[in-house]
């Protein structure tokens, strides 16, 4: 008897040749229909970012310019982020607004179901909440109150804010301290400002509450933040969110002021017990910035496996293959006005040291051997990835759309990014990675010194050597004459110099001085043991003079 | 409650008691002798007891080492079977209330975790 499924397999299999088709004609990483993903707009003066796609949840972060780049003394992100309400766990955490306590928001937050966050990036403070679409005014209200009506009271700093920042600082690990301090050596202040102070810096003398609450009047202004929505409908915003952000101010009297980003580059390297790290880092590909080498070079360095139980095939991960314990993963760091392209390698110390050299091999190696077409094609589309998944209004491209409004960017034109993308030569990527290696890297280097290597090392240069400046800085560098640069001998030197100064002087005297110039002096060469043929020493100058002129030369 | 039940309110809100009964109560300040030690009257309220610990944990440097001191000075006097000179009592514009605002906050507090421990949930969707 034939069974039922197998009657109907045919046509499963069938069925199944036919979506794979369907694939197979789609190539790989293709979009189906790139478009802008936002429309930004403006609701009560607010900066507005939605996308609504009708779903049960809704995520609504308020996107402030007060990431630790814009912070006027040290620590003041951190302390915002603190006295913002924080995520569940801990309910006594949450602050007080001035109609609600922090236990109260904690409270009603989790009988509604709702989530509420608080992070910064170096540019950007995110106040976020995830919850029911209903709940849409409820939690418009808490976001607009926590911004402009807060409370910064000394009693909560002290026993809650305080506690938070310690316990946070003696969670951070080495590849965190890292990549602090390699945007520290790559742009000093600004963006080299570290993300989360560690246990050491002195944060004391500045961070109280009476600062924070300064810090908040100045970033909490209507011109200074964003409102990113995801799943919620605009009429929903439209109404909400004009009265609840109405007590958040225009402007501020005290702007915060930034300095444009510089690219400095260096070393540091920073004795910690425990966790390993070596950040290798580069002049990177600013947000917005027509860069789409770094990005491909990016997908194509990779490091983090894109396939289960396995290291990847990224260059990264193929050359830390040879260490093990040790991952090393490429990453380009946009911002509004700058970019840092890091690899990140962090593990045990001798496995993070032979990483780390690996890595910069691999990377020499797209210098010098090029990329095969296979993995070109791969990087580009691992890039093309990166760059949807960023610019989607949901999960990290909350931040990022929320950053672009808050600097006055455009939504990312998708259509045409993707075209350059795809532009992107072996050629191209080769030329990008020989910029990168002839520029001052930036390497940070946290852990056991006695074996995390130096930059020098890691045949990376550290000073920017121009290169009409090269051939003068390498003979400097020998200790050599110029007459032996020059490439004649002594005796023909001196024979010039003494010339131009006789040819300097007055008649009278020249005459004078170019008879007592007469010299009897006859030189051989002796080659082999046997001496060469004698020779007037004038003579053979005057003739070297005549032969040098002829052909340009100065001897 | 910490602070003891009180018929303050009632009183203040109605003036004509209030202006009746203020010169009674100032001299009952004075009569309670305290002045006369250099305490205020929130020195007064019993350590014992976890709300004012927390109180007396939010007051400032300078306002918690005034009330150490004014109480150590008591405790001297009492030992003495003394009073202060005159000049050094308490005068009344100075026997301000500094820690039971901060008292009653606390206390605030606890109720309202109180309540919301005990909340009954009615459900809207």
């Amino acid at each position: 008897m034939i069974c039922k499924s197998a009657l109907s397999r045919g046509g499963q299999v069938a069925l199944r040749r036919q979506g794979a088709a369907k694939l197979a004609q789609r190539g790989f990483a293709a979009v189906a229909s790139p478009k802008a993903s936002y429309e930004p707009t403006t609701i009560g003066g607010v900066k507005v970012a939605s996308r609504d796609d009708n779903g049960p949840t809704t995520r609504l972060a308020v996107v402030a310019k007060a990431g630790t780049r814009y912070e006027p003394l040290p620590g003041l992100t951190v302390g915002l982020e603190e006295f913002a309400f924080k995520a569940a766990n801990f309910a006594s955490r949450r602050q007080n607004t001035t109609k609600r306590s922090a236990l109260r928001i904690t409270r009603e937050a989790e009988l509604l179901g709702g989530q509420l966050t608080s992070y910064h990036t170096r540019e950007a403070f995110v106040l976020q909440a995830s919850f029911l679409r209903d709940d849409l005014p409820y939690f418009t209200e808490l976001l607009g109150e926590v911004l402009s009506q807060t409370r910064y009271t000394t009693h909560e700093y002290h026993e809650e804010v305080v506690n938070v920042i310690h316990e946070k600082q003696a969670r951070l690990d080495a590849a965190a301290i890292a990549l602090d301090a390699a945007h520290a050596v790559a742009f000093h202040t600004g963006l080299g400002a570290p993300l989360y102070p560690t246990a050491n810096t002195p944060i004391s003398s500045y961070l109280n509450e009476s600062s924070v609450a300064s810090f908040a009047a100045a970033a909490f202004t209507k011109a200074n933040i964003a409102v990113v929505a995801d799943g919620a409908s605009d009429a929903g915003l439209t109404k909400w969110i004009d009265p609840f952000f109405r007590h958040v101010p225009a402007e501020s009297q005290s702007a915060l002021s930034a300095t444009p980003s510089k690219y400095y580059g260096g070393e540091q390297r920073i004795a910690t017990a425990g966790s390993n790290s070596v950040v290798i880092a580069f002049p990177g590909a600013a947000l917005g910035a027509s860069q789409p080498e770094t990005a491909v070079l990016v997908g194509l360095l990779g490091g983090e496996s894109t396939i289960k139980w396995s290291p990847g095939f990224s260059l990264l991960s193929k050359a830390v293959a040879s260490a093990p314990g040790a991952s090393s993963k490429a990453t380009n760091f946009a911002y509004s006005d700058a970019g840092l392209l890091t690899i990140q390698v962090s593990g045990s110390a001798s496995a993070v040291r032979k990483a780390a050299e690996e890595s910069v091999k691999a990377l020499k190696s797209i210098v010098d051997g090029g990329v095969s077409q296979e993995n070109l094609v791969k990087a580009i589309a691992k890039a093309k990835f990166n760059l949807l998944s960023g610019s989607e209004v949901s999960g990290v491209g909350i931040v990022h759309a929320g950053a672009n409004l808050i600097h006055g960017g455009k939504p990312l034109q998708v259509a045409e990014t993707l075209k350059a993308l795809e532009g992107v030569t072996g050629d191209k990527l080769k030329a990008a990675a020989k910029t990168l290696l002839e520029g001052k890297a930036s390497v940070a280097a946290v852990g056991d010194l006695h074996v995390l290597p130096f930059a020098e090392e890691l045949g990376l240069k550290r000073k920017i050597l121009p290169s009409h400046h090269l051939n003068h800085s390498q003979t400097a560098a020998k200790m050599t004459f110029a007459w032996k640069a020059a490439g004649i001998t002594y005796n023909r030197y001196l024979a010039v110099a003494a010339r131009v100064v006789r040819r300097s002087l007055k008649d009278e005297k020249r005459l004078v001085a170019e008879r007592r110039g007469l010299q009897e002096l006859r030189f051989a060469k002796w080659e082999g043991g046997k001496q060469g043929e004698l020779k007037n020493l004038a003579d053979a100058n005057a003739q070297a003079a005549v032969e040098s002129a002829a052909t340009g030369g100065t001897a | 409650m910490p602070v003891a039940p009180s018929l303050s309110p009632f009183v203040l809100r109605r003036p004509w008691l209030k202006q009746l009964l203020t010169p009674l109560a100032a001299w009952y300040a004075n009569a309670a002798g305290y002045r006369q030690m250099g305490l205020k009257a929130d020195d007064l309220l019993s350590e014992e007891n976890e709300d004012v610990l927390k109180a007396i944990s939010r007051l400032d440097a300078k306002e918690n080492y005034d009330r150490i001191y004014r109480i150590r000075r008591a405790t001297q006097l009492s030992l003495q079977q003394k009073i202060l000179p005159r000049n050094e009592w308490t005068k009344p514009e100075e026997d301000t209330p500094y820690l039971s605002p901060i008292l009653e906050q606390v206390y605030a507090e606890n109720q309202e975790r109180e309540a919301l421990n005990t909340l009954t949930v009615l459900k809207k969707h």
